[in-house]
C-alpha cells in the first residue's frame, strides 16, 4: 500500500545553528493514527505545520500519496492539500455560527451537498442542536468537536490534530479522547496527533513516533515501545521506570542490588560499553523480608490508583520506584529491603 | 464520504506561494505612494545650493527653531499638567457629574486649532465682545492683552486644542493600573503623595510620553492656528515660502529641517518608550475605586473641570453658535455654502476609503509575513506622522509635476494629500485590529481547502471590521478639518469648509466662517466620540 503521507529526510532550521528538525523520515499508512510525541520544543508542531503546508522544509521532501507537495522552493498551498487540521486553540471563526464554521471549506460544492454534509457531521460529533450557536456560546469540549467537524467536512485524505486536548480539564480529556477515537474509527481517517502527554499518546495511537530535539528516535506500536524503548530518553520520557547503574562483567550486569545474567537476545548495548544503566520498572521492584535484597530508605509515598507507589534511596544514592498493595504498612523515613525481579532486561549506555 | 473523489479529481495542483507575493507587491506600491512626497521634498532640498542654505540659516532658521521648540515645550508642559491632572481626578475621585465630565473633557478634540484661534482672536479683537466687558469692570483704560504674535496666546490656544490627547491616554493608563501596586506602596509606609509620585506616576510614563509626543507633533505640524495668531513656526514658514515668495526650493530646505526635527522627536519617543516598558500583572487585576470627595473638594473639582471645558469648548462653541445664528438669519446658508460642505464631505470620504483599502494589505504583510522588507514598508508608511500639511502639499506639487501631470490640479491630488497625511492613524487601527486575530484562524480556513483570498474576505476582513471602521472615521474626521494641503493643492472652485473658514478669517469677512466652523464641529464631534467608544468597546469584548 502506498503511504498516505511520506516524509523523507526532512530538516528545518529557523535560527541558524539551532535545527528544529533533523533528518526526519516517516511513512503513514492509510487509516493509521500516528502520535507525534515529545517534550515541548522538540519540533513536533513544526513537523505538523510542514505537513500542513504552512512552513517550507529546508531539506527533504514531503509526498502526499504519490504527489510531491513540499520541497525547498516548491510548496503546494495548504488549501490544495486536502489536509484537515484541528488547531490547539481550535481557531473557530468567532463571527460565524457552528454551521457556517463547519461548511466553510465546502464553498465550491452545491448547496444540497453542503446541507447533507452538515447534517451528517453534526450527527457524527453529536451537536445537532447547536448548529445556530456561536463559538463563544459553546463549552470547550463542544468547540473541539466543531473544530473536528470543520476539519473533516471537505473530506480530507489526512487529519492533523495539534494538541487538541491541552485546553481541557483532566476529566473532560479522557471522555473526549474516547469520543474522538470513536469518530476517527467511524470515518476511517488517517490521522497525525501531536501531543506531549504520554498517557494520551499511549491510549490513542496505533503508532507512536517519538521526537527528541528534532530527531525521530523511535517509531513503533505503543506496546513495542513500552517493552523495548530504544533510548534512555524514550524510557525516561514515557516514565517507564528509574535507572540503576551497573557494569557488564562476564555476561552479567553487576549492580549494587546484585548481578543479573545477560541472556541471548538481550537488547543490544554496544560491545565496548562496560558501564550501563539498567531500567527498573516499578512493577519489577518488590519488597522483601529482612536479610534479603538491598537495604534502602523510603523517601516518598504516593497513591497510584489502588496501589502505593513508593520511592527508595539505595546506599549509593540511586533512586528507584516500586509498587505495592495499598495495605502494606510503609512509612517515609524507614528502612526497607527491596529486590529486583526482572522480566525483560533493558539497558542503556551509562551517561556518566 | 460523498463527493470527495470527484472533488479530488477536479482540484488542480499548484505551487501556491505566489499569492502572498502579490500582496507584498500591493504593499510595496502603497508604501511608495505614501513615501513619494517625502522623497521628493528631501530630494529637492538636497539639490538646493549652499548659498540658499546659508542665507536661510542666517536669516530665518534660528528664530523659527526657537519659536517652534518654545511653542512645543510650552504646550507640552501645559497639556501635561492639565491632561494628567484631570485624568487622575476623574478616574480616582467621585464628585457630582463625574460620569459626564469624563466625556465633556475630551470634547475639545472636536475643535480644530484654527477654529479655536479664530474664535479667540475675534473675542479679544478691538471690536470684539470682551473689551466692553473688561472695561466695564476695570475701568475705561483697561486693555486686553494682544493675542497676535504672542507666545502665551499661542501656547494657550494650542493647549486647549490638544490637551485631550494627554487626558485620554493618561485616563486609559490610570484605568489599567492595578490598584494593588498602590496598596503595596501604602502598606510599605509610603504616604499618599509619595505613593503618587514614586509608584503611580512612573507607571504612567509610557502613556503620558505617547500623549506628549502626539501633542508636540501636532504643534509642530499646526498651520492654521499659528497663522491666524501670526506666530511664526517652521510649518507656517514653509507655507509662506511657497505662497508669499514663490520659492519652492527654499520651502523644500525648510521642510527638510522640520522633518529632521520631527524625526528626532519620533526617535526620542521610541527610545523613551523602549526604556520604560512596564508589564502590569494581569492576574488579580483590580482597578482602583474612586474616592468620594467631600463638599468643598467636590465643588473645587467641578470648578476645575468646568473651567477647562468652558474655555476649551464652551466659549468657542457658544460664540460660534451666536455668530452663526446671526449670519444664518441673514441668509449665509446659500447654495455655495452647501457646495463647500459637499466638497469637504466627498473629499474626506474618498480619502478615508482609499486609506483603509491601502492599510489592509500593508498591515497584513507586515504582521503575517514578518520580514525585514515588510517591516521597512510598514515603517515607511508611517511617514505621514512627520509630514505637516504644507510639506505634503509641496511634495505632491513636486511629484505631480514630474510623474503624474494629468492629475495635477485635480481633486485627486487633494485626496492623495489627505491619504498621505492621515494614513498612520488608519494603519495603526488596522494593525491593532489584525493583531487581535490569531493567525490560526486563517490557517484553519486554508487547511479546510479555501484559498487565501477567500479566507481573507470571509474571515480576516470581517473580524478586522471594528478597527477598520475606527480607521476610516479617524481619516475622515481629520481630512474634513485639513487646511494647509487643501489650500495649496485644491483646484479652482474646490473650496471646503476649512478653506472657507480660512479665507473669511484672513479677509476679515466673517459671514460664513461661523456657520462653517459650527457645521465642521457638529459633524466631526459625534464621529470622534463614536471612534473612541467603538474602538474601546470592541476591544474589551474581543
Amino acid at each position: 500500500m502506498t503511504p498516505v503521507l511520506s516524509l523523507q529526510a526532512i530538516g528545518k532550521t529557523f535560527e541558524p545553528g539551532v535545527p528544529v528538525l533533523q533528518d526526519v523520515t516517516l511513512g503513514i499508512e492509510p487509516g493509521a493514527l500516528v502520535c507525534l510525541l515529545g517534550p515541548s520544543g522538540c519540533g513536533k508542531t513544526t513537523l505538523l505545520r510542514l505537513v500542513a503546508g504552512f512552513e517550507e522544509p529546508d531539506v527533504g521532501e514531503i509526498h502526499l500519496g504519490a504527489e510531491l507537495v513540499s520541497r525547498r522552493g516548491h510548496v503546494v498551498a495548504p488549501e490544495k492539500r486536502q489536509i484537515g487540521m484541528v488547531f490547539q486553540d481550535y481557531a473557530l471563526f468567532p463571527h460565524m455560527t457552528v454551521a457556517q464554521n463547519i461548511v466553510f471549506g465546502l464553498f465550491r460544492r452545491p448547496a444540497a451537498h453542503r446541507h447533507r454534509r452538515l447534517a451528517d457531521l453534526l450527527q457524527l460529533v453529536g451537536l445537532e442542536d447547536m448548529a445556530e450557536r456561536y463559538p463563544h456560546e459553546l463549552s470547550g469540549g463542544q468547540q473541539q468537536r466543531v473544530a473536528l467537524a470543520r476539519a473533516l467536512a471537505p473530506g480530507p485524505q489526512l487529519l492533523l490534530l495539534d494538541e487538541p486536548f491541552s485546553n481541557l480539564d483532566v476529566n473532560l480529556r479522557r471522555q473526549l479522547r474516547q469520543e474522538m477515537q470513536e469518530v476517527l474509527r467511524q470515518t476511517d481517517m488517517t490521522t497525525i496527533l501531536v501531543t506531549h502527554d504520554q498517557e494520551e499518546a499511549l491510549s490513542l495511537a496505533d503508532t507512536l513516533a517519538i521526537l527528541d530535539q528534532g530527531r525521530l528516535v523511535q517509531v513503533d506500536t505503543p506496546e513495542a515501545i513500552v517493552q523495548r524503548p530504544s533510548t534512555r530518553f524514550v524510557a525516561a520520557f514515557l516514565a517507564l521506570g528509574h535507572f540503576l547503574p551497573g557494569e557488564i562483567r562476564d555476561r552479567c550486569i553487576v549492580t549494587e542490588m546484585g548481578s543479573v545474567r545477560l541472556d541471548s537476545g538481550m537488547p543490544a548495548t554496544p560491545d565496548d560499553c562496560r558501564d550501563v544503566d539498567l531500567l527498573i520498572p516499578p512493577e519489577c521492584l518488590t519488597l522483601c523480608g529482612n536479610g534479603h535484597g538491598t537495604r534502602a530508605l523510603v523517601t516518598h509515598i504516593t497513591f497510584h490508583g489502588t496501589r502505593k507507589l513508593y520511592t527508595v534511596r539505595l546506599p549509593s544514592g540511586a533512586h528507584l520506584q516500586g509498587l505495592c498493595a495499598h495495605d502494606v504498612p510503609l512509612q517515609t523515613g524507614t528502612q526497607v529491603n527491596v529486590r529486583y525481579e526482572p522480566t525483560v532486561l533493558i539497558t542503556f549506555p551509562s551517561e556518566g | 464520504m460523498h463527493g470527495v473523489a470527484a472533488a479530488q479529481a477536479s482540484l488542480p495542483s499548484h505551487t501556491g506561494l505566489w499569492r502572498p507575493k502579490a500582496l507584498s507587491l500591493v504593499a510595496l506600491v502603497v508604501a511608495l505612494l505614501i513615501v513619494m512626497p517625502l522623497a521628493y521634498v528631501v530630494g529637492n532640498a538636497v539639490l538646493v545650493s549652499g548659498d540658499v542654505w546659508v542665507q536661510l540659516w542666517r536669516a530665518r532658521v534660528p528664530e523659527l527653531l526657537f519659536n517652534t521648540l518654545r511653542l512645543a515645550a510650552g504646550v507640552a508642559a501645559l497639556t501635561l499638567a492639565a491632561g494628567v491632572g484631570l485624568a487622575w481626578l476623574v478616574v480616582r475621585y467621585d464628585f457630582p457629574g463625574r460620569g459626564v465630565w469624563i466625556w465633556l473633557l475630551a470634547a475639545p478634540l472636536g475643535i480644530p486649532p484654527y477654529i479655536m484661534a479664530y474664535v479667540y482672536t475675534e473675542l479679544f479683537a478691538y471690536w470684539g465682545p470682551l473689551r466692553p466687558l473688561v472695561q466695564g469692570v476695570l475701568g475705561p483704560d483697561a486693555q486686553l492683552p494682544a493675542l497676535y504674535d504672542s507666545f502665551p496666546g499661542a501656547v494657550l490656544i494650542l493647549s486647549f486644542a490638544t490637551y485631550p490627547y494627554v487626558y485620554l491616554l493618561s485616563r486609559a493608563a490610570f484605568l489599567r493600573t492595578n490598584v494593588a501596586f498602590e496598596e503595596a506602596a501604602r502598606l510599605s509606609g509610603a504616604g499618599r503623595w509619595r505613593t503618587w509620585l514614586r509608584v503611580v506616576l512612573p507607571m504612567q510614563r509610557p502613556a503620558v510620553a505617547a500623549g506628549l509626543f502626539l501633542v508636540c507633533l501636532y504643534v509642530m505640524a499646526d498651520f492654521g492656528a499659528v497663522s491666524i495668531l501670526r506666530y511664526s513656526t517652521f510649518t507656517r514658514a514653509v507655507y509662506v515660502q511657497m505662497t508669499g515668495r514663490y520659492d519652492l526650493m527654499g520651502a523644500a530646505a525648510l521642510s527638510l529641517m522640520l522633518v529632521v526635527l520631527s524625526l528626532a522627536f519620533f526617535a526620542a519617543e521610541r527610545h523613551f518608550r523602549r526604556r520604560s516598558r512596564f508589564f502590569q500583572t494581569t492576574a488579580g487585576y483590580r482597578p482602583g475605586s474612586p474616592v468620594a470627595l467631600t463638599r468643598w473638594h467636590a465643588a473645587l473639582a467641578c470648578c476645575a473641570c468646568a473651567a477647562v471645558f468652558g474655555l476649551a469648548f464652551g466659549v468657542p462653541v457658544a460664540y460660534l453658535g451666536v455668530e452663526a445664528a446671526a449670519h444664518v438669519s441673514q441668509g449665509a446658508l446659500d447654495g455655495a455654502f452647501w457646495g463647500y460642505a459637499r466638497n469637504s464631505f466627498l473629499g474626506a470620504a474618498a480619502a478615508a476609503t482609499v486609506a483603509v483599502a491601502c492599510a489592509v494589505p500593508l498591515a497584513y504583510v507586515a504582521l503575517r509575513r514578518p520580514s525585514r522588507g515588510h517591516s521597512l514598508l510598514l515603517h515607511a508608511a508611517y511617514a505621514g506622522y512627520v509630514l505637516p500639511g504644507p510639506i505634503v502639499a509641496l511634495g505632491l506639487i513636486f511629484c505631480t509635476a514630474h510623474l503624474m501631470s494629468p492629475v495635477y490640479g485635480t481633486v485627486a491630488v487633494v485626496v492623495l494629500a489627505y491619504v498621505v497625511r492621515f494614513f498612520p492613524q488608519c494603519l495603526q487601527a488596522g494593525e491593532a485590529a489584525l493583531h487581535q486575530i490569531t493567525p490560526s484562524l486563517e490557517e484553519a480556513g486554508r487547511s479546510a481547502g479555501v484559498p487565501l483570498w477567500r479566507v481573507l474576505w470571509r474571515v480576516t476582513l470581517p473580524l478586522m471590521r471594528p478597527g477598520l471602521i475606527t480607521g476610516w472615521v479617524l481619516v475622515f474626521v481629520n481630512a474634513m478639518k485639513e487646511l494647509p494641503a487643501t489650500l495649496l493643492l485644491r483646484p479652482v472652485g474646490f473650496d471646503t469648509l476649512a478653506v472657507r473658514i480660512w479665507i473669511e478669517t484672513s479677509e476679515e469677512f466673517y459671514a460664513q466662517a461661523a456657520p462653517a466652523a459650527l457645521l465642521l464641529i457638529l459633524v466631526t464631534l459625534p464621529l470622534l466620540a463614536f471612534a473612541l467608544s467603538y474602538g474601546s468597546t470592541q476591544r474589551s469584548t474581543a
